[in-house]
């Protein structure tokens, strides 16, 4: 047991760094390594075993201090007996678990010490196990070594008594041994062989005993709490988890079973009726932890079953409350219901894990039977029935649960970096192809509206062309064929052919919401021709606010309402001046062309195409044109919205052919 | 530096141009011009090249579309050679693109192909006096290159990389110039001389093509090449 105990640590210790058959055959390695260690120290020790003692017994009611000397007659009085002794108990032992009223019985056992070298050297008794629901006292040559002074039944009678015998100048070695057992009438009283002899003969004898009896179990038990309460603390913020809770309740009712096993030796602050109710009744809710933790792993809902197990546990629970039934006199039908509750748990979860797959579980409920079949042979035990100087094999299966629940914790622990790993890089796989996705439909996107741009752009310039260039080219074409060449101004009519196409190809540079850039570059192209024509131009840019709607579409619009206005300046005003003036007013920009010539009637028959363009031009892109004539010249006044609703309306509205 | 009286000898001026249609143009609008004398005309990169070895001329007139190679580089070249020499670029539309680049090679002015013939005479005889042309969408872009924040501030903040800044005059000037007023009304509102107004826009393109070297060059070093 201690092998596999000790197997199961290296498991956990190695952790996941190598394979699992690296870690395994590590852990049988350090087991067989400590086995052989533990049986070389067993052989290599020494000292005297006495096996044969005589024993008598006087029933007694209730519970008395030991008397200073054995009575005179008992080395040679009592029966013969050989050590260990252990009487059968009684299935019902009595009714009254009153310490002062219970039927009791003292024991004594007289025991021939073989002659020892008279050295003067220390002495030591070892005695691995004394079993007795009751108090006990050792003399040594008639003087007191040694008596329990804890509780009367629950005084640590599992632990291996180490007795250092008293040595003066004139003490000599022991002759006499005289033990003796006050018990409960009916139970306890076993007593198992005694050794005596030097520290180097005993020592390895009762430490290694002392430490797989009371130091392993103890320690196990510890730090199964102190993981359990991390797991308490764990589940305080992950309540939706039952198994931490679980996990801490495990570790909790584990450690209250232990408790027994290194406890006793100094008074406890329970009395002894209420340490047998919890140390017996901790196994029944151990099985109610267990067949609930297993549903965890396992995933099966069985609510019958829970039930039953339940109002098996509760009852017992109940039953043996201190002040109804003794749980320490009854222990034996105690232990045979659990075991019997324990297979039902046991195998329940070992068919449920099987059925589910669940790897732990299967390894938990196998453990589980390995425990019940362990228990088996502790009851044997605790009823005498094998050598009581064995031990109690399930305080080492109990080391087991700490280690296979360290292992489903710990196992529980490494899933969850791991699929918090895997879901990272899930995410982030998951997010690179969204994020590519994006990046495709983006492109076509772009590339829908760069065509949707290049098409527009292309519509824009044919338009433009088909109403300027091409027309005026046209219209100079038939006026040369029709021998009509004299009366045509062939420069002019080039020029501004020219003029048209720098104003195209300035339509198409961004202006980037700059009106008066727009209008700055419409003036560079005008300027030689106003120079020529000896115009003077006077030039008022006020400040304006950015207009967002002014793309290379609007700009073509406006360059061109302006440079009919200054050609029918120069072509039929007869102006000597003009001026341009921009400002913003009431939410609009207003440019004004302000002539000082003939004026003329934008009502009137003459007017022709030109202004009929422009006011076309203007609403194609929301705005509008005005003629306002006063005494002198005339007036051109381009109004433009500073903020358009929708500027998509500008493209609706397109000027038709 | 009087442009109206003749100087005692004439300006020597070369043509690098393919178009025999101009060149013709050329040679007449400035054969009616007593001050100035077409000493070379170069029809491709190479015998501009040759031309380039010879004597300087006082000014270079330059097409950029020429059928065996650039004219930027014939630029660049002549600037190297012919420090002295005003250089134009001959253009149709003056966009900002090639006037730009033409400047950043080292020219100081453009030569509008369409202008009637005697203005042609006229602009080269301003721009070898100082006085550089500059239309609004020209100064703008010139404005927008030397914007410390269109640049992200990693890359604005080495002054040896960047180079030259405008100053807050020649801001201005340019600022005026994207608003259509013209160098007399510039020099009005900014109560200084149309000279000093001509002088700015000299510097700025001066400014233009030290900083188009320097970014070069730091564009060698970030790209190891220097």
């Amino acid at each position: 047991m201690a092998s596999s105990s000790d197997q199961g640590r290296g498991g956990i210790g190695e952790g996941p760094v190598g394979g699992p058959w690296l870690i395994w055959a590590a852990g049988l390695a350090l087991a067989l390594l400590l086995a052989g260690l533990a049986l070389v120290v067993q052989v290599r020790a020494g000292g005297e075993r006495i096996v044969l003692a005589r024993s008598s017994f006087t029933d007694t009611i209730g519970y008395q201090a030991p008397p200073p000397a054995p009575p005179a007659q008992a080395s040679t009085a009592g029966r013969q007996v050989r050590l260990p002794n252990a009487p059968a108990p009684e299935w019902t032992p009595g009714v009254e678990p009153s310490p002062q009223r219970i039927a009791t019985r003292v024991t004594w056992y007289a025991l021939q010490v073989p002659p020892l070298p008279d050295d003067g050297r220390q002495l030591y008794l070892y005695i691995p196990r004394w079993k007795s629901d009751g108090s006990l006292a050792i003399y040594a040559d008639g003087r007191l070594v040694r008596q329990s002074h804890a509780n009367l039944q629950w005084n640590g009678s599992n632990q291996p008594l180490w007795i250092a015998l008293p040595r003066t100048t004139v003490s000599h070695p022991p002759r006499i041994l005289d033990i003796r057992l006050q018990h409960v009438r009916g139970i306890g009283g076993a007593f198992s062989s005694v050794w005596i002899g030097t520290y180097r003969q005993l020592a390895p004898r009762y430490y290694l005993r002392e430490i797989f009896q009371v130091g392993l179990p103890a320690f196990s038990a510890t730090a199964f709490l102190a993981t359990g309460i991390f797991g308490l603390l764990v589940w305080f913020g992950r309540r939706d988890e039952p198994i931490y809770l679980l996990f801490f309740a495990m570790s909790a009712v584990c450690f209250v079973r232990m408790l027994h096993t290194f406890v006793g030796v100094h008074p406890l602050v329970v009395s002894d009726a209420w340490f047998g109710w919890l140390t017996v009744n901790s196994l029944y809710w151990m099985m109610i932890v267990l067949h609930l933790f297993a549903a965890q792993l396992h995933h099966a809902r069985q609510p019958r079953l829970t039930f039953v197990i339940l109002a098996n546990s509760a009852a017992w629970t109940i039953a043996t409350l201190p002040g109804l039934l003794d749980a320490t006199l009854i222990a034996w039908l105690v232990y045979l219901n659990i075991i019997g509750l324990g297979l039902v748990v046991g195998v329940n979860a070992a068919i449920q894990s099987a059925r589910a797959g669940a790897r732990l579980a299967i390894l938990l409920s196998a453990w589980c039977l390995v425990t019940l079949a362990a228990g088996v042979y502790d009851w044997a035990l605790q009823q005498n029935l094998v050598n009581i100087e064995s031990v109690f094999l399930t305080n080492f299966t109990g080391v087991g649960f700490t280690l296979i629940f360290w292992h489903i914790m710990f196992s529980r622990y490494v899933e969850a970096l791991e699929t918090a790993t895997r879901a990272k890089a899930d995410l982030a796989r998951r997010l690179a192809q969204r994020e590519a996705e994006l990046t495709l439909s983006h492109a076509r996107l772009r590339e829908i509206e760069h065509r949707e741009l290049l098409h527009q752009e292309r519509q824009r310039l044919m338009q433009d062309m088909h109403d300027g260039l091409g027309s005026t080219l046209v219209g100079a074409l038939r006026a040369f064929e029709s021998d009509r060449a004299a009366d045509l101004d062939a420069v002019g009519i080039l020029r501004g052919c020219i003029d048209d196409l720098k104003l195209t190809i300035d339509s198409m540079e961004p202006v980037e919401t700059d009106l008066l850039l727009l209008l700055a570059t419409l003036r560079f192209r005008l300027q030689p021709r106003l120079e020529a024509s000896g115009v003077r131009l006077t030039w008022n840019a006020g400040e304006i606010p950015p207009l967002a709607w002014l793309d290379q579409r609007h700009a073509l619009h406006i360059l061109r309402i302006l440079q009919e206005a200054f050609a029918n300046v120069l072509k039929h005003a007869g102006a000597r001046e003009v001026a341009l003036a921009v400002l913003a007013e009431g939410g609009q920009v207003l440019v004004r062309v302000q002539d000082d010539g003939r004026g003329f009637d934008p009502a009137g028959p003459s007017t022709g195409r030109g202004l009929a363009n422009q006011r076309r031009r203007a609403e194609a892109i929301g705005g509008a044109v005005r003629w306002e004539t006063g005494d002198r010249g005339a007036c051109l006044v381009l109004v433009l919205p500073i903020e358009k609703a929708g500027s998509g309306a500008a493209y609706s509205s397109a000027p038709g052919a | 530096m009087s442009i109206e009286g003749a100087p005692p000898t004439p300006l020597r001026v070369v043509l690098v141009e393919d178009d025999v249609a101009f060149q013709e143009a050329f040679r007449t609008a400035l054969a009616g011009a007593d001050d100035l004398v077409v000493t070379g005309v170069a029809a491709t990169a190479a015998q501009a090249r040759a031309l380039l070895s010879g004597p300087p001329a006082e000014v270079l007139v330059v097409d950029l579309g020429l059928p065996d190679g650039s004219g930027i580089d014939v630029i660049g070249e002549a600037h190297g050679r012919w420090p002295d020499c005003a250089i134009m670029v001959a253009t149709t539309f003056a966009d900002e693109h090639h006037v730009i680049a033409s400047i950043e090679a080292g020219a100081s002015g453009y030569l509008l192909k369409d202008s009637p013939l005697p203005a042609i005479a006229q602009d080269i005889r301003i721009l070898h006096g100082g006085g550089s042309p500059i239309s609004p969408r020209i100064a703008r872009q010139v404005l927008m290159r030397f914007r410390p924040d269109e640049r992200p501030p990693a890359e604005a903040a080495p002054v040896d990389k960047t180079g030259p800044s405008l100053s807050e005059r020649e801001t201005e000037t340019l600022q005026l110039i994207t608003r259509g007023f013209s160098f007399d009304e510039i020099a009005e509102l900014m109560g200084v001389s149309r000279n000093t107004v001509l002088t700015f826009v000299r510097r700025i393109y001066a400014k233009l093509e030290v900083r188009s070297k320097t970014e070069a060059v730091f564009e060698a070093r970030a790209h190891g090449l220097l």
